[in-house]
Order: C-alpha cells, then sequence, then structure tokens
C-alpha cells in the first residue's frame, strides 16, 4: 500500500523501476559478504538443490503487463523470463559473472557486420511453443514488429531508435508489410539493420521484445492473458489483471536448449497486490506455504532491517545485490541561478551524503556516490569526486564559492520532489538535501509533487526546473544505456519525455558517444564509458547522492539464491524449494 | 412506500450523475497525463500521440464526458489491435491502464469488497452493540472504563497501524492463524471466512466504538424515559429492563448508520483492503487514481455511489418500519 | 436505582447564554469532565508554545543528528527507548536523528489544528445545510439531501490530490487539509441538524413561536439552534479526534503536511513498519492520538449530558470519510 509501489501497470517511474516491478533476476543467498559491486550468494536451506514442489511468489506489484511487447525490463525480467525466452538473456550467475550477456534462443551473441550496423542470429534446434509448434525466426520478427503498436506501447525505446525505419513504423495491425530492417532469410536466421553501429545491441537482445510470439495466436491487447510460452512455464490461471498467477510446467520446452533457466519448482504460484511489510513479514515468519517464498519485487525497509539485525537465522535469508541505479540531484543550467557552475559546485559541496545515506534506509540499503555510473565493473566504474564534500559535507567551502558566484548572503532555491514513499526521489531525501543545504546560507524550499506530475515536471524540457531529484538506472549492465539517454545532445527530446536533464549538447560528448557505440569489444567500450564519465562529471551537471543496495528475505525453505551483479535480486528461474 | 422508493431511485440517478461530471472535473484539474503513463517512460511523442487518439484523450473534456454517458446508455465498441471487442451498456469504459472493461473489473472486485463489508458489519453490530449495552448496564463502573477504553483505542489508531498490529501479533508471532490470502466464498467458504477474519475484525474493530457509544447513549436515553421507570417500580430486573426494553431504543440509530457506513464500505475501505490484499473496490480506486485511470475511478465512485443511495433507503425503510411516527414521503 | 443524569430542564427553551452557564456549572461538578478539558487544554498549550518547550530541552524539530542513529542498522536510533537521552527526552526519529520531544509539540499544531479546523468547517457547512433541509421546503430538502449523497459518495482521496496539485505551492497546506476533510466530512452533522430539526419543527414550543410570527430563519436561531447545541457539540467532539485520523490516512497516502513539518499522521504514517525495531516512535504518537480521542470523547459525553440525555441521544448518524478506513 505503500506508495514506492505506484510504478504498476504500464507505468514506471524510471526505466529501473519497472525492471524491478515486472522482475528483474539475480540470485541471493544466506551470507551477507558485503562485497562491493558483488552479490553474496547462499546456499539457503541445507542440501542441493531438487527439482519438484510450489514455489509462491509474493507481491506487491500485480503482473498487469504480461505481454512481451510491453514489458520493460533489465535483461528479460524474473518472472517473464519464466515464460519467455529471447535471442540473448543474461548470465544466470552470482555477482560480477552475472552482468555478463550469453546466447538464448539463438547459438551465438550474434553475428555483427564489419562496422555492427547488422546483426545476425541463428536459432538453436528443436524449439517449440508451448503448444508443440516449432519457434522459428518469422515467430521472433512478429513479436518485435507487435511491440511498435500503439496498443502495445511500453517497451524500451531501443528497437525504435535503432533500427532502420524504426521510427515511422506503426506495428503489423496497421501496416501489414512488416518491418524491412528486421530479415527472416530462413526458419533459423534473422537479420537486423540498423541506422548506426550499435556494439550493445546482444545486451537489448535480452529484452521480452525478441521473443518469439506465433502469429496466429497473437489476440492484440488481450495476449496477455495468456501469452504463450517458450520457456520453461506457461501460464495456467491469471487473475484480477496480474494478481494471481499459477505457472506450470511447459511439457514443450527442452532443458537441453536452455542453459540459463534451472527450472526446479514444478509450479510457481505468484500472489500479488500485498502490502509491503506484509510480505516481509511472511517471508520472515515462513509458516506453511511461506516457507516456500520469494519475493521479486519488495526490498527490505530500513525498520525491517533493524528488526532483523540480531536475528542471525533471519539475517542468513537475506539477500543482497546491487542493481546499476544511481540517485541524484539534477540540475537544469537553463534556470537561474543554476547556469553559475559555481552555484552547482556550491551544492556539491555541502551535500552531506550521510544523512541521504540515512534517509534511503542507512548504510547497508545505500552507498554513497561520487561518480554517475554505478560501482560496477560492467559499467566502467571509474572513481572520481570533484567536488570532495566529505562524510557530511563541506559548508565552509559551499559558502565561499557561493561568494564568488555572487551570493554573498546565500541564496533560496526550491527544489522538486515527489510525494511516493519510494526513498528515492522522496520527500525524506529532499528534507536530507534541504538540511545540509540550510547548513551553507542555501534556504531550500521543497515542492513535493504526486509521482506522475513530478515525472512530467522533470522529464519535460520545456517546464523542466532548475533543481530536483532524479535517478537512472541501467537497462543493461554497461555504461551505453547509463550516459547517453542523460548527456548525449541528441537525446533531448523537446516534446516528450527528456532525461538529458541538463540539456547537455557538447559536440565532443556527442562524438565520444557514437565511437564508444562502435566498439564491440565491450570491456574496452566499459573503460571509455568510464573515462567519458568522469570527464563529464567536472562540469558538476549533477549531484550523485547514492547507489541503492537491494535486501531481500527468502522464505526458508529456499535454496540457490543467485544474485548477480545485473539485477542485483534473486533469480527466479535458479530457486529450488525441495 | 413505493411512491418513496421510486423517488429515491430517481434521486439515486441524479446523485450518479452528479458524481461522475464531478469526477470528470476533479481529473481536469489533477496533474498527470494518462496517455503518456499508459505509453510508457520511454514513449515518444509519436507514440504518446498515438495513445492519446487511441485512449480518445484527443477530444475535449465534454466529447469525452459524452462519450462516456453514450457508453452507460448504448454501449461502445473497442479495438484490441487484431479484434473489435463490443462493450455492451451499462459500459463504463475501458481502463486507461489496463484495457479491461471497467464495468467487467468493477463486477469482479464487488464480491470481495462485499465480503469485507458485510464481515465487517457483523463485527461492529457484536462488539460495538454488545459493549454498549454492557456499558449501559454497567455504567459507571470498571467494566465500562475498560470497554470505553479499549474499543477508544481502536478507533484512535489508524488502520494502517491497527491491521499490520494484528497481523504481526496473531499470524507472525503467535501463528494462530496464517497471513490472510483471500480466497472467494464461491471457491472454498471455510478459507475464505478463515482468510477475512482479521480484515473483518480490524475494520469492525476500527468502527466499533461509534456503535458502542450510539448504543449507550440511545439506551440510557430510553432508560430515561417513563415507562421504564414504571417497570422498574414494579420491581423488574435491571438486566431484563435492559435488554428487553431499552436495547429497543437503540435498534433504529444503529440500523441507520450501520447502513451508511455500510455503503461507504463499498469503495471506502481503502486502507483495510490494501493491508490485507484484499482485490477489492477501494484498492482498484487507490489504483485508479494514483495511474490517472479515470474510467476505473468513474466506476468505482458510481458504485459508491449507488451503495450510498442504496443504504440511505434501506436505513428510511428500517427506520420508518421500527417508528410509526415517521413517515416516508 | 435512578436515572443516570439529570433530566429536569429541557435546554431548548433557555437562552444561549444561559444554556452555556448552566452547562459550565454542571460540567464543572463531573471530574472526568474536567481531567478531559484539562487534558486537552494542556495540549493546546503545549502546543502554542512548542517553540519554548523544545528550546527549553534545547532541541529543534528539523535538525539532524546523524551520529544518533546506527546507519548499518536502518537507521534504527542508538540508546534504549529509541535514543533518550538528558538531550532527547523522548528519544530522536529514527534515519534522520530529529528530536521526537520538538517534532510531538510541534506536531500537535498541525494535528490539532488541522482536525479542529475541518471539525468548525464540518460544523459550519453541516448546521447551515441541516437547518435549510429540515426547514425548507420538500424540494429543498430533496436537492440537498442528494448533493450530502453525492458528497458522501466522492472518495477524498481524488479530492485531495486534485486540489494539492491545482492550489499554489505557497498555500499553508494545513489550511488545505482543513478544507478537503471540511468540505466532503459535513454529511453526519447535516443529517443530525436535518433529522433533529424536523422533529422540533413539529414541537410545540416552534410551532408557537412561528405563530407568534417570528419569521423562518428567526425561529431557527432562537428556537431550534439551541436545541441542536447538544447533539451538533457531541458529534463535534468525537469528529475531532476522527478528522485526526483521516489526516493521518492523507499522510500516509502522501496527500498530508508538506515536509519537514511535522504532525502526528506524518509520524504515524512512517513510523508503520517500526513499531517492532523501535516502538518508542509508534508508541509516542499514537498514545498522545490516543490521549487526545479519549479525552474529546469523554469531554463530549460529558457536555450531552449535562445539556440533556434525551437531546444528546438523538445523535444518531456518525460518518468518517473513508479514507481513514
Amino acid at each position: 500500500m505503500r506508495q514506492s509501489s505506484v510504478i504498476s501497470r504500464r507505468v514506471a517511474a524510471a526505466a529501473v523501476s519497472l525492471v524491478l516491478a515486472t522482475g528483474a533476476a539475480a540470485c541471493a543467498g544466506p551470507e551477507d559478504t558485503g562485497a562491493k559491486g558483488g552479490a553474496s550468494a547462499g546456499k539457503g536451506a541445507a542440501g542441493g538443490p531438487q527439482k519438484g514442489g510450489t514455489l509462491t511468489v509474493l507481491n506487491s506489484e500485480a503482473q498487469t503487463d504480461f505481454d512481451p511487447a510491453r514489458l520493460y525490463t533489465s535483461g528479460g525480467g524474473n518472472v517473464p523470463s519464466l515464460v519467455f525466452r529471447t535471442l540473448t538473456t543474461r548470465n544466470r550467475e552470482a555477482g560480477a559473472a552475472g552482468s555478463k550477456v550469453v546466447p538464448d534462443l539463438a547459438t551465438d551473441l550474434g553475428r555483427p557486420n564489419k562496422d555492427a550496423t547488422e546483426w545476425t542470429y541463428t536459432l538453436k534446434e528443436g524449439l517449440k511453443f508451448e503448444d508443440g509448434t516449432p519457434i522459428t525466426s518469422a515467430d521472433v520478427k512478429y513479436g518485435i514488429e507487435r511491440s511498435f503498436a500503439a496498443e502495445l506501447s511500453g517497451g524500451a525505446p531501443y528497437l525504435r531508435d535503432w533500427l532502420v525505419g524504426g521510427d515511422t513504423y506503426e506495428g503489423p495491425y496497421k501496416d501489414k508489410k512488416g518491418l524491412a530492417s528486421v530479415v527472416t532469410p530462413d526458419d533459423r536466421t534473422i537479420v537486423f539493420k540498423l541506422k548506426k553501429p550499435e556494439g550493445e545491441f546482444p545486451f537489448v537482445a535480452t529484452q521480452t521484445q525478441f521473443a518469439p510470439v506465433p502469429r496466429a495466436k497473437d489476440t492484440g491487447a488481450k495476449y496477455e492473458e495468456h501469452p504463450v510460452s517458450s520457456g520453461p512455464y506457461k501460464v495456467v490461471k491469471n487473475e484480477n489483471d496480474g494478481e494471481r498467477l499459477v505457472l506450470e510446467r511447459n511439457e514443450h520446452w527442452d532443458p537441453k536448449t536452455d542453459e540459463e533457466r534451472k527450472a526446479y519448482p514444478d509450479r510457481i504460484d505468484v500472489k500479488a497486490g500485498l502490502d509491503e511489510a506484509v510480505i516481509n513479514q511472511r517471508l520472515a515468519t515462513s509458516s506453511r506455504s511461506d516457507a516456500a517464498a520469494v519475493t521479486t519485487d519488495t526490498n527490505l525497509g530500513p525498520a525491517e532491517l533493524a528488526q532483523i539485525g540480531s536475528d542471525k537465522a533471519l539475517a542468513a535469508r537475506v539477500g543482497t545485490g546491487r542493481f546499476g541505479f544511481t540517485n541524484y540531484i539534477a540540475f537544469n543550467p537553463k534556470v537561474k541561478p543554476f547556469d553559475n557552475p559555481k552555484v552547482r559546485q556550491a551544492i556539491s559541496y555541502a551535500v552531506n551524503r550521510t544523512s541521504v545515506v540515512n534517509a534511503a534506509g542507512g548504510s547497508a540499503l545505500a552507498e554513497p556516490a561520487t561518480t554517475f555510473l554505478p560501482e560496477q565493473k560492467s559499467f566502467g566504474f571509474t572513481p572520481y569526486d570533484h567536488f570532495p564534500a566529505g562524510k557530511t559535507g563541506d559548508p565552509e567551502k559551499a559558502k565561499a564559492l557561493l561568494k564568488e558566484a555572487g551570493f554573498p548572503n546565500g541564496l533560496t532555491v526550491t527544489l522538486l520532489h515527489s510525494t511516493a514513499q519510494n526513498r528515492t526521489t522522496s520527500p525524506e531525501i529532499a528534507t536530507a538535501v534541504q538540511e545540509a543545504l540550510g547548513k551553507a546560507g542555501i534556504t531550500v524550499k521543497l515542492d513535493g509533487q504526486e509521482p506522475n506530475s513530478f515525472n512530467e515536471k522533470r522529464w519535460s524540457v520545456k517546464d523542466a526546473p532548475g533543481f530536483f531529484l532524479s535517478r537512472w538506472g541501467a537497462d543493461w549492465p554497461a555504461g551505453g544505456p547509463f550516459l547517453a539517454p542523460i548527456f548525449d545532445g541528441r537525446q533531448i527530446v523537446t516534446n516528450g519525455s527528456n532525461y538529458n536533464h541538463a540539456q547537455l549538447n557538447d559536440p565532443a560528448v556527442n562524438k565520444e558517444i557514437d565511437e564508444i557505440n562502435k566498439l564491440t569489444d565491450l570491456q574496452a567500450a566499459a573503460v571509455r564509458w568510464g573515462a567519458l564519465d568522469k570527464k563529464i562529471g567536472a562540469q558538476a551537471l549533477d549531484v550523485p547522492l547514492f547507489h541503492p543496495v537491494y535486501k531481500r528475505l527468502v522464505g526458508k525453505d529456499i535454496k540457490n539464491v543467485v544474485i548477480s551483479d545485473w539485477t542485483g535480486v534473486l533469480d527466479i528461474s535458479q530457486v529450488s524449494v525441495k | 412506500m413505493t411512491r418513496y422508493v421510486l423517488k429515491r431511485l430517481a434521486g439515486a440517478a441524479l446523485v450518479l450523475l452528479a458524481l461522475s461530471v464531478l469526477v470528470y472535473a476533479l481529473f481536469y484539474l489533477a496533474p498527470g497525463d494518462p496517455a503518456r503513463l499508459a505509453c510508457g517512460e520511454r514513449c515518444n511523442p509519436r507514440q504518446i500521440a498515438q495513445v492519446r487518439e487511441q485512449l480518445g484523450l484527443n477530444e475535449g473534456v465534454f466529447a469525452q464526458y459524452a462519450h462516456f454517458l453514450q457508453g452507460v446508455f448504448v454501449g461502445r465498441d473497442y479495438s484490441t489491435g487484431t479484434s473489435v471487442v463490443r462493450c455492451d451498456a451499462p459500459c463504463l469504459g475501458l481502463s486507461y491502464q489496463s484495457d479491461q472493461q471497467v464495468t467487467q473489473l468493477v463486477l469482479e472486485r464487488l464480491p470481495a469488497t462485499a465480503s469485507l463489508a458485510l464481515g465487517a458489519l457483523v463485527v461492529w453490530l457484536v462488539v460495538g452493540v454488545g459493549t454498549g449495552l454492557l456499558s449501559a448496564l454497567r455504567r459507571g463502573g470498571p467494566t465500562e472504563r475498560i470497554l470505553t477504553v479499549l474499543t477508544l483505542a481502536a478507533t484512535g489508531t489508524p488502520v494502517f497501524i491497527l491491521g499490520l498490529l494484528l497481523l504481526m501479533v496473531v499470524c507472525a508471532y503467535l501463528q494462530w492463524l496464517p497471513f490472510p490470502t483471500y480466497v472467494p466464498l464461491g471457491e472454498n467458504p471455510e478459507q475464505w471466512a478463515w482468510n477475512m477474519l482479521l480484515p473483518w475484525l480490524t475494520l469492525g474493530l476500527f468502527e466499533s466504538a461509534k456503535y458502542a457509544r450510539l448504543t449507550r447513549s440511545s439506551t440510557l436515553e430510553t432508560l430515561a424515559e417513563d415507562h421504564i421507570r414504571t417497570f422498574r417500580a414494579y420491581g423488574v430486573g435491571e438486566r431484563a429492563v435492559v435488554t428487553r426494553h431499552a436495547l429497543r431504543g437503540a435498534v433504529p440509530p444503529v440500523v441507520a448508520v450501520s447502513a451508511v457506513d455500510l455503503g461507504y464500505m463499498f469503495g471506502g475501505a481503502v486502507l483495510t483492503e490494501s493491508l490485507f490484499g484484499i482485490p477489492g473496490l477501494g484498492k482498484t480506486l487507490l489504483d485508479g487514481v494514483r495511474e490517472i485511470d479515470l474510467p476505473v475511478v468513474v466506476g468505482v465512485v458510481m458504485v459508491m455511489g449507488v451503495a450510498v443511495v442504496l443504504a440511505g433507503v434501506v436505513a428510511d425503510l428500517l427506520y420508518a418500519a421500527a417508528d410509526r411516527r415517521v413517515v416516508l414521503t | 436505582m435512578t436515572a443516570p443524569t439529570d433530566t429536569s430542564a429541557p435546554v431548548a427553551g433557555i437562552p444561549a447564554t444561559g444554556a452555556a452557564r448552566q452547562l459550565l456549572r454542571r460540567l464543572r461538578g463531573r471530574p472526568a469532565a474536567v481531567v478531559s478539558a484539562g487534558v486537552l487544554l494542556l495540549l493546546v498549550l503545549l502546543a502554542l508554545a512548542a517553540p519554548l518547550f523544545a528550546a527549553l530541552e534545547g532541541q529543534d524539530p528539523y535538525a539532524y543528528h546523524d551520529d544518533l542513529v546506527d546507519s548499518a542498522r536502518g537507521g534504527v536510533p542508538y540508546g534504549s527507548f529509541g535514543g533518550v537521552s538528558a538531550d532527547h527526552w523522548l528519544g530522536v526519529e529514527p534515519g534522520t536523528g530529529r528530536d521526537l520531544f520538538a517534532r510531538l509539540l510541534h506536531g500537535a499544531r498541525v494535528s490539532l489544528l488541522v482536525a479542529v479546523g475541518a471539525t468548525a468547517v464540518q460544523v459550519l457547512i453541516g448546521v447551515l445545510v441541516g437547518l435549510a433541509a429540515g426547514l425548507g421546503s420538500r424540494w429543498a430538502d430533496g436537492i440537498l439531501s442528494r448533493i450530502t449523497d453525492v458528497l458522501v459518495a466522492l472518495p477524498m482521496l481524488v479530492l485531495a490530490i486534485a486540489l494539492t496539485a491545482v492550489v499554489p505551492r505557497d498555500f499553508p497546506r494545513p489550511l488545505l487539509l482543513i478544507l478537503v476533510i471540511g468540505l466532503l466530512g459535513w454529511a453526519g452533522t447535516s443529517r443530525i441538524v436535518r433529522a433533529q430539526t424536523l422533529t422540533l419543527k413539529s414541537l410545540d414550543f416552534v410551532a408557537a413561536s412561528r405563530l407568534a410570527g417570528s419569521g423562518r430563519w428567526r425561529t431557527a436561531r432562537r428556537e431550534l439552534l439551541p436545541a441542536l447545541a447538544a447533539p451538533v457539540i457531541t458529534y463535534a467532539a468525537i469528529s475531532v479526534p476522527t478528522n485526526m485520523v483521516v489526516e493521518a490516512a492523507l499522510s500516509f497516502l502522501g496527500v498530508g503536511v508538506t515536509p519537514p513539518t511535522p504532525s502526528w499522521g506524518q509520524m504515524l504514517s512512517t513510523a508503520q513498519t517500526w513499531f517492532r525495531a523501535d516502538p518508542a516512535y509508534v508508541l509516542l504518537p499514537a498514545g498522545l492520538l490516543f490521549v487526545t480521542v479519549l479525552a474529546f470523547t469523554v469531554l463530549g459525553d460529558a457536555v450531552r449530558t449535562a445539556l440533556d440525555p434525551r437531546e444528546a441521544s438523538r445523535l444518531r448518524v456518525g460518518t468518517r470519510k473513508e479514507t481513514s478506513r
């Protein structure tokens, strides 16, 4: 019932929140090693994982979207990935290894042409839908095409932005000719033609839009009531718009074609629409069917963490992980006084990250950030702290900078934030910022807006205020989706949702982004994303505040908890209950 | 009598009309663009425009309202992309966010809400009236004081705390009951009752102080009347006086207020439904408001309107039945 | 075995000031009423002088104390009873370390103001509409009763969100809350007043007044208002704490007071999950709310019985807006 869960339906407050709501995956374990950038993995209950049993999933958000076209996921989601296989998928391993992309329906990660503008995939042999019909490249193409239909909007923007003709194609319901830039020379081959080089294309091919959809079974907006499975489970019950979901084994799924999904339980019973506090209480109590329960959308909050503190048995059932996510203060330099770099720097110095981290739930749930990129290697994390504020802020330095900027008596500014109780853009964080800036002579007035209007304001080029809380999450664990939408001048969207809050349009930055996108060597690309982040950071276009840490409980009978650096939360395809 | 009911039903139609106009007006004022929200957060302007068109949001607010009325009286057709679906009258439209027909959605959610409301009614009647009677019987004594304090404590504690407290004690700490999950009555009546027990208690206890006070004061009023003094003078026992005669005075107001409260519960028990994960109208309303889903909000408000008006009629009828001096016009 | 209260003088006929004096005299004889009134006075005093008392403690309600909370354990206060110390008499808030004593006192201002203000709006509108419905023509009665139905069925949350978005940011939020809760919560009062008016209308003294040539409104003012005082005051007494709980519910749903301003409702809504890790954080605002509920109810009862048990118990319709459930 908390507002943090407002994200439901097609709505997402941030790309990432949707990802988590619809179920990102990862595996968690019983011990928390606290390793940075890594995830602790534990065995959970004793003994090796066995097949069988029913896994209960206790969620706060209903799976209101269960159409592969409309899901916005990082790496295919958690529950959705049990039903939808995609060309590629995330590596279902703990920690850093889990941020790798691996083949799924396809035999490899895709074969690029020389300049990475054309990607060719070959489907594995023996792939079948839940009704036993073989999966062909035409089904994958159709799945992609229907994600362009207005009736099925909601997915990530990459196909529209990258595919040749993607910006004008209106989907198969209106345009019977199909999308010419997706070619299927034979039943097992599919070729994608892109507008420009995209070295990270294999990551995009993990999203549910790359799941096959048989044209004959397509029922448009009603498809989500019973999507046709290509994965280890099929939908046998979908009630109350995704509040109750029962999945059972898909007999036509051949484990020999799928190295990633373990699919131990025979049955998955998703019960959603529950209060978050109740979910955590149920997992902690672990009575009856709750002993074999997990959640794919509810984190432990600070109060629950404090309560678990002294209970070793309970603490052993907490999985910890990190998902690429940054919470920050955004500036709009088009608005005075934030056009003045000295004012932005002063604020950077004044911020007290200890208070902010405490507001976000304390050091176990948030880590102070001075870089825009998350602290995982796959993003190309390169440490920097251009405006060292120390642990609790440097109000004196801030005052001196304000004086230089022409505000010797301090100034008054308004901070836009949301009223959602999500501990990211919420009143708690805003008041922590307000309190710290007050010590540097900056009076902060708070403008708390209901989540939808908050988002519309901060995403508007026209109406965006000068100073607001924002956040960004990774669509896949690499620098590209993290930096490009925020700092690429050509991604300033004047008439829709704009994420380049600083409206930075620097030819040098744009050019470097293009250069890195040409690289198909992802490690080389990561290094350059890191360097670019450090360079942009010097302009004080934002104040990174913290990276969240996800802690989630599992029921006492849950085994094989795997948490990757990709999703930061347990991967439901690996869990066993026996 | 028939004339009275017909008149009230005509009034109900007006109430529903006014409610729908009000909700449309409020949404016109409220922030947020449903098309943008429905489209998803990384939609480009062209897609948003398409979704807006599809949801019929391009039209002026009056045209939208006219379409709503049209749906209610003659039904509407909708496209799912692959086929056209008929939404028969009374069609409350299609949810902006989930593509479900609102009439259907509201009907699906009605049983859960009705379960909660009726059970809570029983709890507040038993606990509230019982407490009220006892405290009238033992007025001034320690029993009265303790009962008063207990019912007031439940009333003075917000439902989101009272309910969670009950859950923690009964399900987590004592483990007397499993954590509730809603089971439809038709599926398994026994499970239905066990799973609804805590929600009933939470909502019922929260309401019971009001009924305790109502019962107590009505009972005391009756006790002060002359014929009761006569009974006492004749040596009728205090317990008999209270239960046989004075309680009669408490029946009409308790029934009247109960009917009204029952009406509110159809869409009004937002916090209780959310806390216990009951797929009812209150929770649907909350989601609808947060997701700027106008058709869903209008749909739930319509049901609430009907429930409130019907409850009012029932209360008046019962009141008239109990007190012959009241003439229904 | 006698009737519990004095039923001698019918209040209806007594002029207003006389009734007030009589009321006060009767209340003074009831210890429970005196104690309740004392508690409420004390609360009001504490609220009014909140900055003074906070200064006495040496704290202000907005200052963060990061060093007083255990960041590694979700920000739970160090020490026992939620971090009680010589500096922080009632401990500190988890996560921020803000002083709870100061926040509770400052919170009392908002909570009492909103609850009493909203009740005043409810009583004002409720009495006017109820009187108009009761005294007016059948048509007026029908229309006003339907309007009441409409407002009863209109979800408060919808109105609150719409209004908080439309009303300028600088508009004081407590006033907005008063208006929202007040404008949607008068149905109960108006129903009581209407029912009471309908009954009284047929009684001799009112009819006599009309016969003597008094106009409708003059009759309402001179004869009806005093008679309505008992049920309305009683109902209002129950409404004040009820409105406090409504404010808590609105805070819980994100449309309460603007941070960092504290209110009991805001504190309760953030405290929801803390009652095992830091019980004091929940018990303090909940306890204060409970004391207020108790004091208002006892005082309300006392006023009712002091006015006239018969009249008072016509209090039949209790309404609480759905948001608080």
